[in-house]
């Protein structure tokens, strides 16, 4: 491993980001929008009253958190991916001695540093406007936190296995799409899961999609039991396994295909 | 003698190219039953490299030139035969193989091209783990011998070609390599640049006694810099060995050019005693002859004896055109 030189591509990147960062703060914009819009329907559909044990306050509290974690936890590198191998960067980071992974980590850790630029201030606006309902006990932060980087490193690398498959297929970023959707039906973004239809729950429960950024969300807005919040973290920890496992196997097998065919 | 530093042993590559006929009918035939080619980009090719030595890899697009250089960076996995390069196996891209390469390509940036090279030379330094002691010492030399100081502060988008060559090549050296594979290094500059970079190539090689594989298109670049030049076509080694032999061999003429100080009758006719002569088109008002080589002293003697000569010069034919030469018949 050659931290040293991770760290110093890390600020690189942070300052190569920064040079751009009102695309970065309009893509974090983006990204808060649908959000903000199933916020104001659930909202309305709720009233006065409560929806599925959401009240408004409960919800704008939910939705408020899930930006700050979705924008935390979306691996906005893997887009790239593909490109790089595509256009033959990857043969620069494949002859330096170092992992070509820390170039995407250092692109993440830096994209987060710039997102939160943006995210902080916004949602703390958006705060003071919807007046959320939070009631966070330090046991739920506690929780909240490593639940978080957990969420971030399943994203990540399930992500980052698809846009491998650049190796074989040109267009394997479509599949990057198509995580983004599941993500957005399955994973507490176009309503909280305790709002999907009954069918719907379990399976929601078991796929990956639900613990890459409405788990600990909903760790921190309390809507867990003790014992949900255990199972939970055990699926969030096998998932995240699998995906450095598949992450792993994508890698070599995608090297050494690319050394038989060329960049 | 030394000993090598890069030995090549029979290497070959052969690619597997999909192919498949034009319309619509044949490419949903291909998804199901996909064809492929054996495309043979290099073909057993063997060849030893001194520590310090610069060789010019040299052959027309397609060649194998860049192909041969991935295998020996490591990029690529030969399909038969071995290479060691340092002591190393390329391909096997130990770390401790890494820092002790370098592959400049004249089409490939190593920068980042947002913020200023210095502070991606700083990471570089980092990766490659240079001393922070010698990092300054290392790159205050480079910028000299390149003459870049006003290039360090501007964002690498903001520089011209040149100016990035430059800085690709101080990226390449930061961390002192023992072998560099420089992959057309001058494309696309202007001729002043290019003259820049080969006078640094030249110096440094002088100083470090790196070893160098430079492709390149521009012959300038391999008469200035390569004693040595392999030249590969249609993956196979079809010469090794010094730039003027190849010409010798390649051109068994010279060219004479002569100026008359007078007018002379019968000027055509005169040649008819000289059989290995050949009369060119006149060029600049000069007359051109087409000499053997074993006849130059011969055939100049009696020209400066018999003729009112004002001037005269012998020279080797030019090298491009020795060079397309062999391009087009494929074989020395």
């Amino acid at each position: 491993m050659n931290h040293r030189g991770g760290w110093a591509l890390i600020q690189n990147t942070w300052q190569s980001w920064l040079q751009h960062r009102g695309f970065f703060f309009l893509l974090a914009f983006g990204w808060m929008l649908p959000l903000l819009v199933y916020m104001l329907v659930w909202s309305a559909a709720a009233g006065d009253g409560s929806l599925g044990g959401f009240s408004q306050e409960t919800l704008a509290g939910y939705y408020l958190m899930l930006i700050l974690a979705n924008q935390l936890t979306y691996p906005i590198t893997n887009w790239t991916v593909g490109d790089n191998i595509r256009m033959g960067q990857i043969n620069r980071w494949l002859i330096q001695p170092m992992s070509p992974l820390y170039h995407a980590l250092s692109a993440e850790i830096a994209g987060k540093v710039v997102f939160m630029l943006f995210s902080i201030p916004v949602t703390g606006i958006l705060a003071l406007i919807l007046q959320p309902e939070f009631d966070f006990s330090i046991v739920q932060v506690l929780l909240f936190l490593p639940a978080l980087l957990l969420a971030w490193v399943l994203r990540f690398f399930w992500g980052y296995w698809l846009a491998l498959l650049a190796f074989w297929a040109t267009r394997a970023d479509s599949l990057l799409a198509l995580q983004d959707s599941f993500i957005f039906l399955l994973g507490g973004h176009v309503a909280p899961l305790h709002l999907l239809p009954d069918w719907l729950q379990p399976i929601a429960r078991l796929l990956p999609f639900r613990y890459m950024s409405a788990f600990p969300v909903e760790i921190l807005t309390g809507q867990l039991t003790s014992q949900e919040t255990i199972l939970g973290f055990i699926a969030l920890i096998i998932w995240s396994i699998t995906a450095i496992v598949l992450y792993r196997f994508v890698w070599r097998r995608g090297v050494r295909y690319y050394e038989a065919v060329g960049g | 003698m030394n000993k090598p530093i890069i030995q090549v042993h029979n290497l070959t590559k052969t690619y597997r190219v999909p192919e498949r006929p034009p319309g619509l009918s044949a490419s949903v035939r291909s998804l199901f039953k996909p064809q492929y080619r054996d495309v043979e980009a290099v073909r057993e090719i063997s060849f030893e490299v001194e520590p310090g030595e610069m060789v010019g890899l040299i052959g027309p697009n397609g060649a194998g030139k860049t192909t041969t250089l991935k295998m020996l960076s490591g990029l690529l996995y030969p399909t038969s035969g071995h290479a060691t390069v340092a002591g190393f196996t390329p391909w096997e891209r130990q770390t401790d193989y890494l820092r002790r390469i370098s592959m400049v390509m004249g089409n490939r940036s190593a920068m980042n091209w947002d913020i200023p090279p210095l502070d991606s030379f700083r990471v570089l330094s980092q990766i490659y783990r240079v001393p922070e002691r010698s990092y300054q010492r290392i790159l205050d030399a480079l910028i000299e011998l390149l003459d870049m100081e006003a290039l360090l502060k501007k964002p690498v988008r903001n520089l011209s070609l040149g100016e990035r060559m430059k800085c690709e090549l101080v990226a390449g050296l930061l961390y002192q390599p023992d072998i560099l594979f420089l992959d057309e290094p001058t494309l696309g500059l202007d001729v002043a640049m290019q003259r820049r970079i080969r006078q640094f190539l030249k110096s440094y090689n002088a100083e470090h006694a790196v070893s160098v594989i430079l492709t390149s298109h521009y012959m300038a670049d391999v008469t200035a810099l390569c004693p040595r030049v392999m030249l590969i076509h249609h993956g196979q080694l079809i010469y090794d060995g010094t730039l003027q032999s190849l010409a010798e061999k390649l051109a068994p003429f010279k060219l004479i050019k002569l100026q008359l100080s007078a007018q002379v009758a019968g000027f055509q006719e005169f040649f008819q005693q000289f059989p290995s002569v050949e009369l060119l088109p006149m060029e600049d008002g000069h007359h051109c002859l087409r000499v053997a080589r074993s006849q130059v002293a011969k055939v100049t003697a009696q020209l400066l004896s018999q003729l009112p000569i004002a001037d005269l010069s012998v020279e080797d034919p030019p090298i491009e055109a020795v060079i397309d030469q062999i391009y087009e018949e494929g074989n020395v």
